[in-house]
């Protein structure tokens, strides 16, 4: 068996909220491999969101270690975080969190100028990461001159674009119509079978259904972790 | 890093475009104190070519033995009291000075008349001199040549004219050979001196220079103080001759050791002096000014920058989730509130070219007092005025820059 991406063990995650303590998971163990698709499901308040902060390196545990391609998260200051996020995952969110006042090209390009990359292999990497998603007629449109489903298409293509371990999708279908929600699916799926490991984070049965793996959460504890025997397959 | 500076400002304009009035009230402060930091810079600049435009009049190597003081240094009341400077003793200088250069005694009348073609001119002063005058800033002329050794020696009917007796009296005519009447006797113009006057010595272009026998037949000498002009040839000679003068005067005005000097010495020092109070205000005044200026022009640039960091909370999640570092966002703030500044000392220094070139070329007709002011910006105050506003956009970002740079990811993102 490969070596696990993502390491996680007995991780939990206490918030302060006014005098009471929030546990918001408590002693979560998982590990997930090299080109899984995961769905993290729960109800809200079960602590995926969390959970997906703490896989995405946008927040640390409180307790327990994890690892990321064998780094321990826990020992990373602030920039270390920042170049983890930058070249080893790629975000998808709900609210696809384009900058309104780039356009789709230049959103694409944005994780690449962090990572220092020069101007030329910026747009060539940028435009095949468009076109990947089919979009690339659309280029120079802003974010507001776009529809719902090609606005999260841009938002996959920047998550592609540094060739990241793994995509992380936060809802991503949350804000699209089941048509849209269809082919952005339909679009995870492709990159899964391209060698892509996937985690989506959904509270809805039906997404959860296309990944291979579905891991339930519950008042921060893993209810169940078990393979997916029924998935949907656009094929 | 030169992308992320590139890519923040035109981020920053892209700001400042959707926000004009908000970033023009915001930079408002700014333009103020930039605008009094290049007002003052002008004014200096004006004074300073004033000044080395009446040291060149005076002569940076020559000292001027009065019984006033040029500057009012010393107490009028005794100034006025002390024993004229007779021609007598202005040639007994002149005989035992070993380290001067010229020792050349001056006598003035003020308010003379002169007649010329017919009509009578009042008001231009007459100056008895010798010849070696001619080697002083004086003798630097415009038209014709200075009275010589002999013309002095013989006390010639000849005369040198200030440039405003020239243009009052010839306008624009050659002057050299005609005969003009002083005081009712017939003098030959054989020299014009160049304009020299500034706002610090106007009166010198009304000047005459006529040999000093001759000026002995019209005027009585006896009557009035000389004042005695010392060429020390060389500026390093000065503390020299300057001491030597002191000693032989006080020597020739028989003064007791224990008496204070009864005349002046008066040399460009003392001009320095005078300008350095007035630069020295300039300055206090300028420096208040622009310290009130800045700190409400750097405040309101930092609340400007709070206002959009908590704007663009969203936005710093989003980049910080696609891998910016803390130096990325806040190099991303800084470049906006110097960018702000800049556009605020642009505008100033539009501003004051305006009103730099419009005050020097208008100005000065009615108030002649003020023909020093300098109708282009000095060059080196473009600089200043673009660093300084940059220093203070850095200034006023650093604190709302530090803070977005701060923000945690998880809250940003959830920020509406």
């Amino acid at each position: 068996m490969s070596k696990p991406i993502i390491d996680i063990r007995n991780i939990s995650k206490v918030y302060q909220m006014g005098s009471q303590l929030v546990h918001a998971l408590r002693d979560i163990t998982v590990s997930i491999n090299q080109n899984e698709y995961v769905a993290l499901m729960g109800p809200s308040g079960s602590g995926k969101s969390t959970l997906m902060n703490i896989l995405g390196c946008l927040d640390t545990p409180s307790s327990g270690t994890y690892f990321f391609n064998n780094t321990n998260v826990r020992e990373l200051n602030d920039n270390e975080l920042a170049e983890i996020r930058n070249r080893e995952i790629g975000f998808v969110f709900q609210t696809f969190n384009l900058l309104p006042r780039a356009s789709a090209l230049k959103n694409i390009e944005l994780p690449l100028v962090y990572s220092g990359v020069k101007k030329y292999d910026r747009i060539e990497k940028a435009e095949a990461a468009l076109k990947s998603v089919g979009l690339e007629d659309r280029m120079e449109h802003k974010p507001n001159e776009l529809s719902g489903g090609q606005r999260q298409r841009v938002a996959i293509a920047r998550a592609l674009v540094t060739s990241p371990s793994i995509i992380l999708a936060d809802e991503p279908t949350g804000n699209l119509d089941s048509k849209t929600g269809e082919d952005i699916m339909r679009l995870f799926q492709n990159l899964w079978e391209s060698g892509n490991t996937i985690i989506l984070v959904t509270h809805e049965e039906e997404i959860a259904l296309h990944a291979k793996r579905i891991i339930r959460l519950r008042d921060g504890l893993i209810e169940s972790d078990e393979l997916n025997h029924n998935q949907v397959n656009f094929n | 890093m030169l992308y992320e500076i590139k890519e923040s400002i035109l981020l920053s304009f892209e700001a400042l475009r959707s926000n004009k009035l908000r970033a023009f009230l915001a930079s408002l402060g700014v333009v103020i104190g930039i605008s009094i930091v290049i007002m003052m810079g002008w004014l200096l600049g004006g004074l300073d070519k004033a000044m080395q435009d009446t040291f060149s009049i005076i002569g940076t190597d020559m000292l001027y033995i009065d019984k006033w003081d040029w500057t009012g240094g010393d107490n009028w009341r005794n100034v006025r009291n002390r024993k004229n400077i007779s021609l007598k003793q202005a040639e007994q200088l002149r005989k035992l000075h070993g380290t001067a250069e010229y020792v050349i005694p001056n006598i003035n009348q003020w308010g003379t008349t002169i007649e010329y073609d017919g009509e009578t001119y009042q008001g231009m002063t007459a100056v008895g001199t010798t010849a070696e005058n001619a080697f002083t800033p004086v003798g630097n002329l415009l038209l014709g040549r200075y009275f010589n050794e002999f013309e002095e020696e013989y006390g010639s009917n000849v005369i040198v004219i200030g440039h405003l007796v020239y243009s009052t009296i010839f306008k624009g005519q050659d002057p050299i050979g005609k005969t003009i009447k002083l005081n009712g006797r017939p003098l030959r113009v054989i020299g014009v001196v160049k304009k020299r006057g500034t706002m610090f010595v106007d009166f010198i272009d009304r000047q005459m220079f006529l040999p000093l026998k001759k000026y002995a037949g019209i005027w009585n000498v006896d009557r009035k103080s000389m004042s005695i002009g010392i060429k020390a040839g060389l500026e390093n000679n000065l503390d020299e001759v300057r001491t030597e003068t002191i000693g032989l005067m006080r020597i020739i005005r028989n003064l007791k050791p224990n008496e204070p000097n009864d005349f002046s010495i008066n040399e460009t020092k003392a001009f320095e002096k005078s300008i350095e109070t007035l630069r020295l205000n300039v300055y206090m005044i300028g420096i208040v000014m622009t310290s009130l200026a800045f700190i409400v022009g750097i405040i309101g640039i930092m609340n400007i920058m709070f206002v959009t960091v908590t704007e663009r909370t969203k936005e710093i999640g989003i980049r910080k989730s696609l891998g910016a570092k803390k130096r990325s966002i806040w190099l991303q703030f800084l470049v906006e509130s110097s960018f702000l500044c800049l556009l605020g000392a642009i505008l100033s220094l539009i501003m004051c070219s305006g009103i730099a070139y419009l005050a020097a070329t208008y100005l000065p007709t009615y108030f002649p007092e003020v023909s020093f002011l300098l109708p282009v910006l000095p060059t080196e105050l473009f600089i200043i005025a673009t660093l300084v506003s940059v220093f203070v956009g850095i200034l006023a970002g650093l604190i709302p820059a530090i803070r977005a740079a701060r923000l945690n990811p998880v809250e940003a993102l959830r920020f509406d």
